[in-house]
């Protein structure tokens, strides 16, 4: 298991984004989801998970609606709406341009100044 | 995110605000139960992995936290939570919230209905179409000084209306009264005469019928009127039959055509009318000598509407260009030649007319702006009480504060509670306000209203007055709110959990505490107030107790007009001497004289004279005021001969023509020479020279037209030798007792003599104190807004004082226990309010001296810094203060040693 890294402040909306736009979850779902696709590099808190979730849906990025879960259990499912495709396209976008940005930076050789 | 969704979820959040929670706590519990399965499932039991699981997520009540703050709605929930502890602690003290309010409620009240009045009078456009394009054209007299002048002749209205071309439309007006009587008490109604073109030109639509269209006011139109909407309603109960019915005007039948709209009431803010007439109606009534025909009847008000896109230099150079063509061809031809070359050349200028015209701006702008300051400063006044109450309340919640502080609360969510407290008794107190000032206006209105001038407004609330009122209860409120708040949070933790030193730790004695400022400031602007107060009322009262020159008391004025009755010319004046003598035989009456014009009214004749003597006056100096009166008159009024002889029966049309002046006009005209037997001549007209008139009797000085003016020159000449007889006459009956018990028997008496003569009755004494309606409005008023800063003001002192007392009693306790006399308590007391009340009466003092300069003017046979006034108030306001401050100080002085120390 690679060692984990705390997410860096901005991109727990980012990466609750996508998370739910690879299929609607509920918020367990959400934790285990980004767990998965980092391949358990990335570790969200249990407890800032919820109030991440309810802001996204007050700003109309995802919405919520009671479902049943895989265990028989009522959760709440989340979704995305189209706002909140179009904010994970703009930020993911964003976030790629800064991280290579960063990471040419870093490989630069002392022969290539 | 966008405003709409913000507001609903700011909407859901308050409507849904119970479910929303429950449904966090059940997605919080799904979660931990989900996670409790992926624990169970690697192998712990059911009971260990939900032990495990509840322990990784944390409290609930964090996350719930969280999750509501950052949902919507959150703000105004704070606000409601505010409010609702708020509503909780001033219920707490329900006497002390009673005052609060109740003391606000009177000050902004008083605030609205000033402010209310002085909207409606001076700054409420004309409920018109496009009233801003309005302008009312006044004349100028570039030989005479003083301001142009808004009366026209109607030639000069013809010529104007035919000749300009720089209005879309102009219109002209004159309001008079009609009477609705055929014989017998007179029953006036309001009545304007209107141009052709007065409604249209308003853009004021018929509510029935149709409004005067140009061709119904033409040379010789028929009787026809217009009723406003409030007398269509009154008189004919707003049927639909009252289109083409009959209405008896000064006996003249008129046919009504129409009904002007509802909620116009006439451009005269102040009056209205109730029926108008076409301006050519004048000849109906006067019959040959109409006054549309006379070149120096000034009776007309013009107004016009600015063509669209005409400056105001436009406007009057164009006015300055058509003057000449316009006062040319409307010259008074019996004037003389002087006099008609300087009519010739007048000018006409335009002044904005949005808000209307009103003879009641110039008389009551100077007392509303003054009554608006009284009454802004009782508002201050009251607000320094309520801070003070507010500062007493919050100390003594220190220990609240604390706690609130010790479990997280921000001093600036402290604070934000008692603004709260502070904006909700504010706004409790503009609501009763409101209420208050709709009561306080009508009462105004009523008692500025007189017999002969009833004043008319149009009293509904408008924006201006409801932005007022709410602008003032945020102010008040953050006023008497912001001191506490900001100097009770300041509380440390330890010293006030530790409790019960408070009061000695925040007292440094010898100092003043902000407590003692609030009072010696309401004490300041108190004397202010008072000295304000005392000095309309003192002007008054000399107003009142003026030496006339005439008894006012128990006199009835009888005014009765033959024009009705239908009574030649010729028979007029036996008419008059039949009537005098019968009400000379009713039982009851002392004595009846008759004249002309009555004292202190508005109708006012005058001339100049000329005297056979060296230096004599002239000019403006020469004018003298005239009467025509019986030989009745001095008796019945009381007022002396001091020389010569009065009127009697050998003084009639044929015999020399005689006359009795005043003791002015002697001095003036005869300072050397004794007046009796001089003879004086009114001006010669071009036609015929006037007659020598001889001075037969002096008599005592007299006011004529108002209580303020400088004596006159008067001069009386005898009813029986008047040169034109007078439709109407006056009967001054003085009588035994009421006055007003004689009006049945004196109508009788003149039934008798013809039953078509109309009558209308005054009292002197009522005529003379309609005169003063300014000065009484400005000295009840001020005497009732300066007794109830006193009564604040002590208020506050004895709510000051009785909280220092209760925070020193510990204090109190050991002196007296270590052998302090009560009386020394007292004294110590005493001389907190002696400092406070000092310093007070001093501040209050100088600011008088500075500013009530300015009242001058309005003030009779004072000056305004008048020290019997100014002592008379500071004693008052001293004693009252040191009562109001002794109550506390006995209590100081009755505290037990034992009970002040076991409470500490």
């Amino acid at each position: 298991m690679p060692s984990q890294a705390q997410i860096l402040p901005g991109t727990l909306d980012l990466l609750i984004l996508k998370a739910v736009s690879l299929g609607p979850l509920h918020g367990y779902g959400v934790l285990l989801r980004i767990e998965q696709i980092s391949q358990g590099a990335l570790l969200v808190e249990q407890g800032a998970l919820y109030p991440a979730l309810f802001r996204l849906v007050r700003q109309g990025l995802l919405k919520a609606s009671w479902g049943t879960s895989d265990n028989n259990r009522r959760a709440k499912f989340y979704e995305l709406t189209p706002a909140g495709r179009k904010r994970l396209r703009q930020q993911a976008d964003g976030w790629n341009r800064l991280a290579a940005a960063i990471a040419s930076a870093l490989n630069t050789q002392p022969e290539e100044i | 995110m966008s405003l709409l969704s913000s507001l609903r979820s700011l909407v859901t959040a308050l409507v849904n605000r119970g479910r929303i929670e429950n449904d966090t706590d059940e997605e919080l519990r799904a979660h931990v139960q989900n996670r409790a399965d992926d624990l169970e499932h690697s192998g712990l039991t059911r009971a260990e992995a939900e032990r495990r699981a509840r322990i990784e997520f944390g409290g609930h009540e964090k996350f719930r936290e969280e999750c509501r703050e950052t949902g919507g709605g959150n703000l105004v929930q704070v606000l409601i939570q505010d409010s609702r502890y708020a509503l909780r602690i001033l219920r707490r003290t329900p006497l002390v919230t009673a005052v609060a309010v109740l003391s606000l409620a009177l000050g902004i009240g008083a605030n609205t209905a000033i402010f209310g009045l002085i909207d409606t009078v001076m700054l409420r456009l004309l409920p018109v179409a496009e009233p801003g394009e309005l302008v009312q054209i006044l004349r100028n007299d570039p030989s005479r000084a003083g301001p142009a002048v808004s009366s026209f002749t109607n030639p000069l209205w013809e010529q104007l209306r035919d000749q300009q071309d720089v209005f879309f439309d102009t219109f002209s007006w004159s309001a008079w009264q009609f009477n609705l009587a055929q014989g017998g008490a007179v029953h006036d109604v309001n009545g304007i005469y209107a141009s052709g073109d007065f409604f249209n030109t308003l853009g004021v639509r018929p509510a029935a019928g149709r409004l005067f269209s140009g061709s119904d006011d033409q040379r010789g139109c028929p009787p026809t009127a217009v009723l406003s909407f409030g007398f269509w309603q009154e008189h004919f109960g707003g049927e639909q039959s009252a289109i083409g019915s009959t209405l008896p005007l000064n006996n003249h039948i008129f046919q009504i055509i129409g009904v002007s709209a509802s909620g116009f009431y006439g451009v005269d803010v102040g009056s209205k009318f109730d029926v108008a007439v076409p301006v050519c109606a004048a000849g109906v009534f006067d019959g040959k000598a109409s006054r549309l025909e006379q070149r120096s009847w000034w009776w007309l008000n013009i107004m016009g509407r600015i063509k669209p896109g005409l400056s105001q230099e436009q406007l009057e150079a164009r006015l300055t260009v058509l003057s000449p063509q316009v006062f040319s061809a409307a010259v008074p031809e019996d004037w003389d030649l002087d006099g008609q070359q300087r009519f010739r050349r007048r000018t006409l200028v335009a002044v904005p007319a949005a808000s209307g015209t009103s003879s009641m701006r110039k008389q009551f702008s100077q007392p509303l702006y003054i009554l608006m300051a009284v009454v802004g400063l009782v508002l201050l006044i009251a607000c320094a009480n309520i801070a003070s109450l507010m500062l007493a309340r919050a100390a003594a919640r220190q220990k609240e504060f604390a706690v609130r502080k010790a479990l997280g609360a921000s001093r600036w969510r402290l604070i934000r509670q008692l603004l709260t407290e502070c904006l909700l008794l504010s706004t409790a107190g503009a609501l009763l306000g409101i209420l208050f000032a709709r009561w306080g206006t009508r009462l105004l209105v009523r008692y500025i209203s007189t017999a002969n001038h009833k004043i008319f407004l149009d009293l509904s609330l408008d924006w201006r007055i409801l932005s007022f009122t709410t602008a003032v209860a945020v102010l008040t409120g953050l006023l008497f709110g912001l001191l506490p708040a900001f100097r009770s949070t300041r509380v440390s933790l330890t010293s006030a959990m530790k409790g019960g030193s408070l009061a000695e730790g925040s007292e440094r004695r010898g100092r003043l505490r902000p407590g003692k400022w609030i009072v010696a400031s309401q004490v300041a602007l108190s004397l202010l107030l008072l000295v304000t107060s005392g000095l309309f009322l003192h002007s008054f009262f000399k107003l009142a107790t003026l030496d006339l020159g005439f008894d006012r008391r128990d006199v009835l004025l009888v005014n009765a007009n033959l024009k009705s009755a239908e009574i030649p010319p010729a028979s007029q004046n036996a008419v008059f001497d039949d009537i005098e003598s019968r009400l000379g035989a009713i039982p009851g009456v002392v004595a009846v004289g008759r004249s002309v014009r009555t004292p202190v009214s508005n109708f006012e004749w005058n001339q100049r004279i000329q005297v056979d003597a060296p230096d004599a006056p002239h000019g403006e100096d020469a004018l003298v005021y005239f009467n025509f009166i019986s030989a009745g008159y001095f008796p019945a009024l009381r007022t002396p001969l001091l020389e010569g002889r009065n009127f009697n029966r050998g003084d009639t049309v044929s015999s020399a023509p005689v006359v009795i002046v005043n003791q002015t006009f002697a001095h003036k005209f005869f300072p050397r020479s004794p007046a009796l037997g001089q003879s004086i001549r009114t001006n010669d007209s071009p036609a015929k020279k006037a007659p020598a008139m001889q001075i037969v009797g002096v008599v005592r000085d007299s006011k004529y037209e108002s209580l303020r003016e400088e004596t006159y020159s008067q001069a009386f000449f005898p009813a029986s030798q008047i040169p034109e007889a007078a439709d109407s006459e006056n009967f001054e009956l003085r009588a035994e007792r009421s006055p007003s018990a004689l009006i049945p028997s004196v109508q009788d008496a003149v039934r008798q003599v013809n039953k078509g003569i109309s009558l209308d009755f005054h009292s002197l004494a009522a005529q003379v104190g309609d005169s003063l309606v300014q000065d009484r409005l400005l000295a009840t008023l001020s005497t009732f807004f300066g007794g109830l800063a006193l009564l604040l003001a002590m208020i506050g002192l004895y709510g000051a004082l009785g909280y220092l007392v209760t925070m020193r009693r510990a204090e109190f306790g050991v002196r007296m226990a270590l052998g302090a006399r009560p009386a020394s308590i007292l004294s110590l007391v005493m001389k907190d309010v002696a400092v406070v009340l000092g310093s007070g009466v001093t501040a209050g003092a100088f600011t008088s001296l500075l500013t009530v300069g300015f009242l001058q003017k309005m003030l009779f046979g004072l000056t305004a810094r008048d020290p019997l006034t100014m002592v008379a108030a500071i004693g008052l306001l001293s004693a009252a203060g040191f009562l109001a401050g002794y109550l506390p100080a006995r209590r100081a002085m009755r505290v037990d040693p034992m009970a002040a120390l076991r409470y500490e």
